[in-house]
Formats: structure tokens, C-alpha cells, sequence
């Protein structure tokens, strides 16, 4: 892996934070966290752009939030899957495996 | 995606304290997750800090989004709330079919009868006429004010003066047009016709801004006076049904009057100023001058001109009055005593009559809708009791007053469309029946029809009439008062409450309806007041043939005229006959002035004003109109010598107040000495001329051989069938001159009927309207008390089974509907007396505030309240107390 974290591509954040609610509910930390964890610091990703797409997901419905308590007692705001959310991550996930079957289909030697 | 439970709505505060606390939770949860890692506490909160970014933009951004969310999710949820509250409304009034009808129907009467008054009223007073800037239009009279005339038609040399110096007014036209009376005939295509012709002077048709259909209208040219190369212009009617509506006939020659005309166009067919009838304008330059004669003192023509823009009718008035001073002064014989002129605008000239009853009936008919209103409310009451479960269940289960409320509210909305397009179908019908009745009564009919306006007007009426009838039950049936008594088992509505307010309704609909009897009654009282007139002659027997002579076929008309009046007197069935110029309600004669023998005018003085009527010998025998001195004209009175003329009677008590006015003297014109003048020979009995509820002007009634008229109205009394006598009148004109054009033929008991006809279609829908709002009133009173004998017959039956009498008890039954009526009377008769001066504008010789007519009114009122309640008082005292008593 490259030390040097990469740039996120224009709309890469929405689908990893789709999957990452895919599971279950989370709040806004969990999520940020998560995602690092997965990525292992191959993404540079700031949480400004994060708090801003999960309300972007609320707007347009793909998922709900609710207040709830956290794990050390404390209110935190729950984001949770909705139907359409679950449709949107569905869609975007096999654009995503399209996407880079064409680019590997590319980049592998002959 | 519908939830089961909805969140409770934020505000952009609670907004601002959410996104606030979400980041902060955030910040803190990494920062005590880099303690644990080992950072001191600074170090840990500025790297959390650090690594979340730019904390204020992101913290704006989702503040704005957030709102979007809310606004979003509010209107959702609304629109839920509604689609939910209509299928529920839909299928609770569906299971009640006998309710929903019941007031489907009555608001269909109510909202059907607003809407078919409110088409009148926008095509009649509210549309503008159809003429580009029509708000720029203003009609222009003469004005007397000595003789207090202020609107007397102008002549058309004064017409020609406003016009050359007119400074605000962009354009003055004017035109000569008398219903049934001016017209040319048309020969050579056909048998002879008459057609009804406006003549027209050379602003007509630039002030008005209509261009011609076809061809084109007379250029100033082609109108101005003198003008060789006569010419015409069609209406559409015309020329679609005389010449088949082809366009060859603009330019070619048609002989009118014995004269040629060119066709120089055709007008739209909304083209119908100043009346539908017209159907030729043609230059008033053609008229010849022996016909009318072109001199100032004659006044004929309608005037009207188009203000500049920007200017005020105000504006326009000072100028018309500036330029009339200057005319009175420059010409003190003719114009002296004209020294002012009237102007108002076009559109109030033309409806300025039926203002007032229109307004009226718009009053009237909203009276009878907030009446079924009030008893649609009544029957939502009623049956408030019966969904008291289901309401205190909603209650009960966390639904919202606000939200009860409305569901109901809905409820009755939709209640309040279905009746309202219901009551389209009733206004269609009410508008075609309004339009039958009102033939000839109503100006701009054909502008009467249901379009976009009264679409917009009966659906907005529906829905402020849903509100209005379902608030009061809604608040009732939600309120925390009435559902806590519920939980304890009692009655609800049954209680003293419900029946305040039950109470309150009705007396408010009794005193609605109190005023529409009161208004109905005064209509119908000033109606026979009217109809009792003394017009002054006996219309019945009487008919009439008008006919204007031919002056190029009839050099010496006044021969003709005679030969003409004697042969219709050999006429079998004709008892006697006469002629004049305007029948009475046909025409007002002319105005003009005289002087009396030793006066001479100072400047600035005017003649002694009267109007002037050309009648022949035997006359005023004819139609019955009783000499009260002297004579009539007579078959031997002769021109040369003295020129005999009779009087009325309100000219001779004006004029010669307390003397003997046969044989004094009159100077007309030029006269100046008494033998000159004209000798008064008879006082005549005075003649409604223009209309039944004007007293007759000051008169001078002229000898047709000394000064005459071509414009005749030949009278007869008959014996028999008057319109076949009329037909052999006719019959022996032609046998003196086969082509002489018959302009119209009439009984005087249609003319005496048709000069009642508006008042008498006011007073026919004021009685449907105060009938109806009986009819509301009486359902309303029964109603109640009906529901009340049900509720109580417990208590009923307990005072039967103590021993009152039934018919006790039904009396009882009876006081309270009485009562209620009593109550409700009182502030009818408070609250018609209040309004009465709007009716004032439409009574004849009533008072709006007529003793015996609110008496009477009364009187009804308690009759009809009477029955209401007997009906239920009856079955009060049948009640078996046995059955009331187990039941329950």
C-alpha cells in the first residue's frame, strides 16, 4: 500500500457510508471511524465532508436519524438505512464493481 | 415512506441545537479516544479538531440542509394528513347517505343561487365593455340645471363645438338611436324593409376604438355633414342574415330611403353599441334636414367620449362644463339655458339602473346561503352526537384538537364542493331561467354566462361556506369540556349547552330570514304601488302602429299623415284614433323651452324648461286621458291665426299656479309678441311619459299640422280583437302607400307591462328568495325542537306519566319554537330596518321602513314558525310514557 493517503473520488464518500450503515444503525463517529478502519488510512478522509454527506443521505431520504444513547452513555445522533437507501447502495455498488473490473480489465498485463 | 409514528416538527432553533450537539459529541469522542491513546488532554481535543476540518462551514452547510429536510418533511407529512383525511371523510359520508344529501343539496341551493346572481352581476357591473380602454369611456348629457335636467341629449352642432375644442378628451362621438323608432328602409332587395339604424357622428367609432370586421369604417371625410357620397356600415347580424354574409357586398350599393348607400364594412359581431338591435350605422349627416333639423335647440343625440390617459373623470367634467359655458354664452338663445354638461362613466350609464337591484339580489341570495349554512351546521351538530365515540376515541389515542378539528373541518369542505358543484348545475339553470325573465330588463345580457370568473367565484364561495358551516360544530364535537363530560357518561350534545348553541342557530336563521320576508314584502308592496299608478290614460283596448313617413315619397307629409289618421278612423272595430310622435313609455318627447309673454331673458338666463310631444286631433279622447279644462285639438283647428297647443296639468299648476290656464300665451323660438303666440286651448290630465314611477314633466303638447314629426305612432281604441284591428289598421296605411315600411305594432297592456317588467322581476326573486328563506328558517325550527322532543322523551314521558296532559306538554313544545322565533324576529326586524336604506333606491312610493309591512312580515313569520313546531309538539304529546320510560 502507498504511504501517501489518495484523494476521494466525487461520490465514493455516499457509497462508503451507505455500506458502512448497511449493517446497522450508527452515529456519526462510528461511521467515521469504521471507514478509516477499513481503509486502513488509504483514504484521506476529514469528518466535515462526512457530517456533510450523511445529511445529504437524510435530505434526499436514503437514510433516518434518530437520537439515541451511545456506548459510554451519551446522546448521540443514529443514522439507519431506509428502503431507498438500501436500493441507492445496491445500485452504486455494482456501478462501483463495474467501474473497476473496466479499469483492471485495462491495467492487467495482457 | 409512511411512518407509524411522526416526529414531532423542529424549529430552526431546535435545528441549530441538534447539528450543534452532534458535532460536539463527535469532537469528544475522539478526543477521550486519543487520551486513551496517550495524548495529553490539549494535544488530543486539537488533533480531533484538526482532523474533523472546517467545523463552522460544515456546521452552516448542514444547518441549511437540514431546514430544506424539515420544510420536506412538513410538507409530506400535511399532504398525508389530508390524503388521509379525505379518504376517511370520503367513507364516513358515504355510510350516512341520508345526511349527505340532505346538505349536498341544500348548499347546491344555496352556493347554485349565489353563483347564478354572481354570473349576472360579473357580466352586467363587473366585466368591462368590449371596447379597447374601456375605462377611458364616459357618456357626456347637456345639463339644465335651472330645470334640473341634468341629462338631456346633446344636439349636433353642440356635439361638433365639444369636439373642436374638447383638450382632455381624446375623442367625442355621438349618435342618434330611439329603440323601435330610428330607422331607414331598405328597398330594392326585397320587399320593403325597416331597418333599425344608429346614426352616427364622425367621432363614433374612433372614440370607441372598434375597427370594421370587414372593409372598413367612413373616414372623417365620408361622416362630415354635407357629404354627397353616402355610406353605411353593417352590423354582423345583418349582414349574415340580409346578405348572407358575403364579402362582395363590402363596396357595393345598397338604397336606403330611396337613396343610395355605399356598404363600406361590416362590424364585429360584439359589436352592439348602443344597443343589440342596431343594425345599420350610417353618418348622422344623412339625415335629412327636414327630417331632424340640424339647429341646436334640437337635442337627440346619445354623446360620448374617450379621455386621454391619465385623465380623471373629474377632469373631464370641468372640461365639458368650461367648453358648455363657452357655448352658452356664445350662443344665449339656443345653448343659454345648457350652460353645464353631466359626464359619467359609459359603463354606470349603461347598467346604473339595474346597480341597485342587482346589488340587492346579491345581498338577498347571501342571506339564504349563510341560512343553509346554518342549518347544514344543524344537521353536522346533530349528528355530532352520534360520532361522539369515535371523536373521543381519536382524543383518546393522542390525536390533537388542531387535528380533530381538521378532520372535521375537511369533512365539511368537501361537503361544501360537492354542493357547490351541484350548484353549478343549479346556477346553469338559474342563469338561462334569469335571462328569460329579465328579455329586454337587463343591459348587456348577452355578457351574462358562467366562465372563468364564476368558476373561481363558486368554488372559492364553496369553501369559505364549508368553513363557515363546519368550525362552530367542530370546535363543539373536539372540545376538552364536552369530552370530559363524555367520560362520565353524560349526553353530550343533549346537554344545556349543546342546546345554547343549537338555539343561538336557529334564532340567527329566523332573523335572516325575518329580513328577506321584510325585503320580499316591501318589493311586492312598492310593486302594486306601481302597478296602481294612475298612468293618466286607459291602456286597455289600446293599440298602436308606428311608422315613420317618407319625406322624399311624402313631400307634404303632415297631408299624408292626416289622410292616414282619418282612413284608420273608417277602419272596422276602430272607436276612435289619433296619433303621436312617442307613445307613452315609448319615448319622452322632446325638451325645449318657451317663454311667457312681458319675460325677456338677461344673460345667463334661461327659458322656462318643458317637453314638447306632436300629437294630432282626438288624441287624448283616444287613449282615455281626461281634459281637466278647455279642449283638444280638434279636426277644424287649421294652420294660420293662432296656433293652439294643451297643456298638463303639472306644467299649468308650474307654470299658472292658482290662475285659469286656458287662454293664456306661450312663445316659442323666435316669437316675441303674445300675438305671435301660441294660445293654451285645453289643460290635459297628466301622462306617465318615460316611466311609471316618474311623475309627468311640465308638458306642451303641439298640433302635428302646425309643427310636425315624420316619426308617428298611430294610436286606435278598439272594440274586439285589438291586434287584429291593428292588423287592418295596418291594411288600410297600404292602401294610401303600398311600400310604407311598419316599424312595430303593440298593445298598450304590453307597454303599461313592460314599463313594470323590472321592478317585477325584482320582485318575483326577492319573493323566491324570501320564500326560501321561510322554507330554511321553518326546517331549521322544526329540526331543533324535533331533536329535542327525541333527546327528552324520557322527561316527557315523566311529566305525562305525573300527570300533565299531552296537550300540555305540546304546548310547551310549541312556546320554546315560538320563543326561538320571537327572539330571532326581533333582531330580523332590528336588522332590516338597519339595512332598508340599500332597498330605498328600489321602492316606489313604500318607505324601507313601512309599519304595516314588518307587521305583516311578522305575522307570516310566527304563522310559518307555528307549524314548524306543531309538527314535533304533536309528537311530544303522544309520547307513551310506558315506552319512554322502559326504553333508554
Amino acid at each position: 500500500m502507498a504511504a501517501k493517503p489518495m484523494d476521494l473520488m466525487q461520490g465514493t464518500l455516499d457509497v462508503l457510508i451507505l455500506r458502512t450503515l448497511a449493517w446497522n444503525a450508527m452515529h456519526g463517529y462510528a461511521v467515521s471511524r469504521w471507514i478509516r478502519e477499513r481503509t486502513d488510512g488509504t483514504l484521506e478522509i476529514e469528518d466535515a465532508p462526512l457530517y456533510k454527506a450523511l445529511h445529504r443521505l437524510e435530505h434526499t431520504g436514503c437514510v433516518d436519524a434518530e437520537w439515541g444513547l451511545s456506548e459510554n452513555n451519551r446522546r448521540a445522533r443514529y443514522y439507519s438505512l431506509t428502503a431507498r437507501g438500501r436500493k441507492q447502495l445496491k445500485a452504486e455498488e455494482s456501478a462501483w464493481r463495474r467501474y473497476a473490473a473496466a479499469v483492471f480489465e485495462v491495467l492487467e498485463p495482457a | 415512506m409512511r411512518r407509524l409514528f411522526r416526529f414531532p416538527w423542529r424549529r430552526a432553533r431546535d435545528i441549530r441545537a441538534d447539528v450543534d450537539a452532534e458535532l460536539r459529541f463527535h469532537i469528544d469522542a475522539r478526543t477521550e479516544a486519543l487520551i486513551a491513546g496517550g495524548l495529553a488532554a490539549d494535544t488530543a481535543r486539537a488533533q480531533a479538531t484538526r482532523e474533523f476540518g472546517d467545523v463552522d462551514d460544515a456546521r452552516r452547510y448542514i444547518n441549511a440542509l437540514d431546514r430544506d429536510t424539515e420544510a420536506a418533511r412538513r410538507r409530506r407529512d400535511y399532504m398525508d394528513d389530508l390524503r388521509q383525511d379525505i379518504t376517511y371523510a370520503l367513507r364516513k359520508l358515504r355510510t350516512s347517505p341520508a345526511f349527505t344529501i340532505t346538505a349536498v343539496v341544500t348548499l347546491a341551493l344555496g352556493i347554485g343561487a349565489n353563483t347564478a346572481i354572481f354570473s349576472v352581476v360579473n357580466g352586467v357591473l363587473l366585466r368591462p365593455l368590449p371596447f379597447p380602454h374601456a375605462e377611458q369611456l364616459v357618456r357626456i348629457w347637456s345639463a339644465n340645471k335651472g330645470a334640473n335636467s341634468l341629462q338631456v341629449p346633446a344636439s349636433v352642432l353642440d356635439v361638433d363645438d365639444w369636439r373642436a375644442q374638447r383638450q382632455k378628451l381624446a375623442d367625442i362621438g355621438a349618435y342618434f338611436y330611439q329603440d323601435g323608432a330610428s330607422g331607414v328602409d331598405l328597398t330594392g332587395a326585397g320587399d320593403p324593409q325597416r331597418i333599425s339604424a344608429a346614426f352616427v357622428t364622425p367621432g363614433f367609432f374612433t372614440t370607441l376604438g372598434v375597427g370594421a370586421l370587414e372593409g372598413r369604417v367612413p373616414n372623417e371625410g365620408e361622416m362630415a355633414r354635407g357629404g354627397n357620397d353616402r355610406v353605411a356600415m353593417l352590423s354582423h347580424g345583418f349582414w349574415v342574415r340580409q346578405f348572407g354574409g358575403q364579402r362582395s357586398v363590402v363596396g357595393s350599393k345598397i338604397i336606403l330611403g330611396g337613396e343610395p348607400y355605399q356598404v363600406l364594412g361590416v362590424m364585429p359581431p360584439s359589436f352592439t353599441f348602443p344597443d343589440r338591435s342596431v343594425e345599420l350605422w350610417i353618418p348622422y349627416s344623412s339625415i335629412p334636414d327636414d327630417a331632424i333639423p340640424h339647429i341646436r335647440p334640437v337635442r337627440v343625440l346619445g354623446a360620448f367620449a374617450r379621455m386621454k390617459p391619465g385623465v380623471t373623470l373629474a377632469e373631464a367634467q370641468a372640461e365639458m362644463n368650461l367648453i358648455a359655458g363657452r357655448l352658452a354664452r356664445q350662443y344665449p338663445d339656443d345653448d343659454g339655458s345648457y350652460a353645464a354638461a353631466t359626464v359619467m362613466s359609459l359603463q354606470e350609464s349603461i347598467t346604473g339602473k339595474v346597480r341597485t337591484g342587482l346589488l340587492v339580489l346579491l345581498g338577498a341570495v347571501v342571506f339564504v346561503l349563510l341560512m343553509a349554512c346554518v342549518n347544514v351546521a344543524n344537521l353536522l351538530l346533530a349528528r355530532a352526537s352520534v360520532r361522539e365515540r369515535e371523536i373521543t376515541v381519536r382524543l383518546a389515542l393522542g390525536a390533537g384538537r388542531g387535528r380533530v378539528v381538521r378532520q372535521l373541518l375537511t369533512e365539511s369542505v368537501i361537503l361544501a364542493l360537492a354542493g357547490g358543484v351541484a350548484g353549478l348545475l343549479v346556477a346553469r339553470g338559474g342563469v338561462a331561467a334569469l335571462l328569460v325573465l329579465s328579455a329586454g330588463q337587463l343591459p348587456r345580457g348577452q355578457d351574462v354566462r358562467i366562465d372563468g370568473t364564476v368558476l373561481a367565484f363558486a368554488l372559492g364561495l364553496s369553501v369559505v361556506t364549508g368553513l363557515v358551516f363546519g368550525l362552530v360544530p367542530a370546535l363543539r364535537a373536539s372540545s376538552p369540556r364536552l369530552q370530559g363530560a363524555l367520560r362520565e357518561g353524560g349526553r353530550g350534545m343533549a346537554g344545556s349547552a349543546g342546546y345554547r348553541l343549537r338555539n343561538g342557530l336557529v334564532i340567527a336563521q329566523v332573523a335572516l330570514a325575518a329580513m328577506l320576508a321584510v325585503g320580499a314584502g316591501l318589493m311586492t308592496k312598492s310593486l302594486v304601488r306601481l302597478l296602481n299608478v294612475d298612468a293618466g290614460f286607459r291602456p286597455d283596448h289600446l293599440v298602436a302602429v308606428m311608422f315613420t313617413i317618407s319625406t322624399s315619397r311624402h313631400p307634404n307629409y303632415t297631408q299624408f299623415y292626416h289622410e292616414v289618421i282619418e282612413k284608420v278612423r273608417t277602419v272596422p272595430g276602430v272607436i276612435a284614433a289619433g296619433a303621436v310622435r312617442d307613445a307613452p313609455f315609448r319615448g319622452s318627447g322632446e325638451s325645449s323651452g318657451f317663454l311667457l309673454p312681458g319675460m325677456t331673458l338677461k344673460p345667463g338666463e334661461q327659458r322656462l324648461g318643458a317637453t314638447f310631444m306632436f300629437i294630432s286631433d282626438g288624441y287624448f279622447n283616444t287613449i282615455g286621458a281626461p281634459m281637466i279644462a278647455g279642449r283638444e285639438f280638434a279636426p277644424e283647428d287649421r294652420p294660420g291665426g293662432i296656433v293652439p297647443v294643451v297643456v298638463n296639468a303639472a306644467l299649468a299648476k308650474k307654470y299658472f299656479p292658482g290662475q285659469t290656464a286656458v287662454g293664456k300665451t306661450l312663445l316659442f323660438g323666435g316669437q316675441v309678441s303674445a300675438q305671435a303666440g301660441a294660445q293654451i286651448v285645453g289643460v290635459v290630465g297628466d301622462i306617465r311619459q318615460s316611466a311609471m314611477d316618474e311623475p309627468a314633466a311640465p308638458t306642451i303638447y303641439v298640433n302635428n299640422l302646425f309643427n310636425s314629426r315624420v316619426k308617428t305612432t298611430l294610436v286606435a281604441r278598439t272594440q274586439g280583437d285589438a291586434l287584429a284591428t291593428a292588423r287592418a289598421m295596418r291594411s288600410a296605411i297600404w292602401s294610401l302607400d303600398r311600400d310604407q315600411p311598419i316599424t312595430a305594432i303593440f298593445t298598450f297592456d304590453d307597454v303599461v307591462s313592460g314599463a313594470v317588467a323590472r321592478p317585477r322581476l325584482l320582485t318575483v326573486l326577492l319573493g323566491v328568495f324570501g320564500v326560501l328563506g321561510l322554507v330554511l328558517g321553518s326546517l331549521g325550527i322544526y329540526g331543533v325542537l324535533a331533536y329535542l322532543v327525541n333527546q327528552r322523551q324520557r322527561a316527557i314521558g315523566v311529566r305525562i306519566a305525573l300527570g300533565a296532559s299531552p296537550g300540555g306538554v305540546s304546548r310547551m313544545i310549541v312556546r320554546r319554537g315560538l320563543t326561538l322565533t320571537a327572539a330571532g324576529a326581533v333582531i330580523g326586524l332590528a336588522g332590516a330596518l338597519a339595512l332598508g336604506r340599500f332597498l330605498s333606491g328600489v321602492l316606489f312610493g313604500v318607505q324601507p321602513s313601512d309599519p304595516l309591512t314588518f307587521v305583516g312580515m311578522t305575522a307570516v313569520l310566527i304563522g310559518v314558525a307555528a307549524v314548524a313546531s306543531w309538527l314535533p309538539a304533536r309528537r311530544a304529546g303522544r309520547v307513551d310514557p310506558v315506552v319512554a320510560l322502559r326504553g333508554d
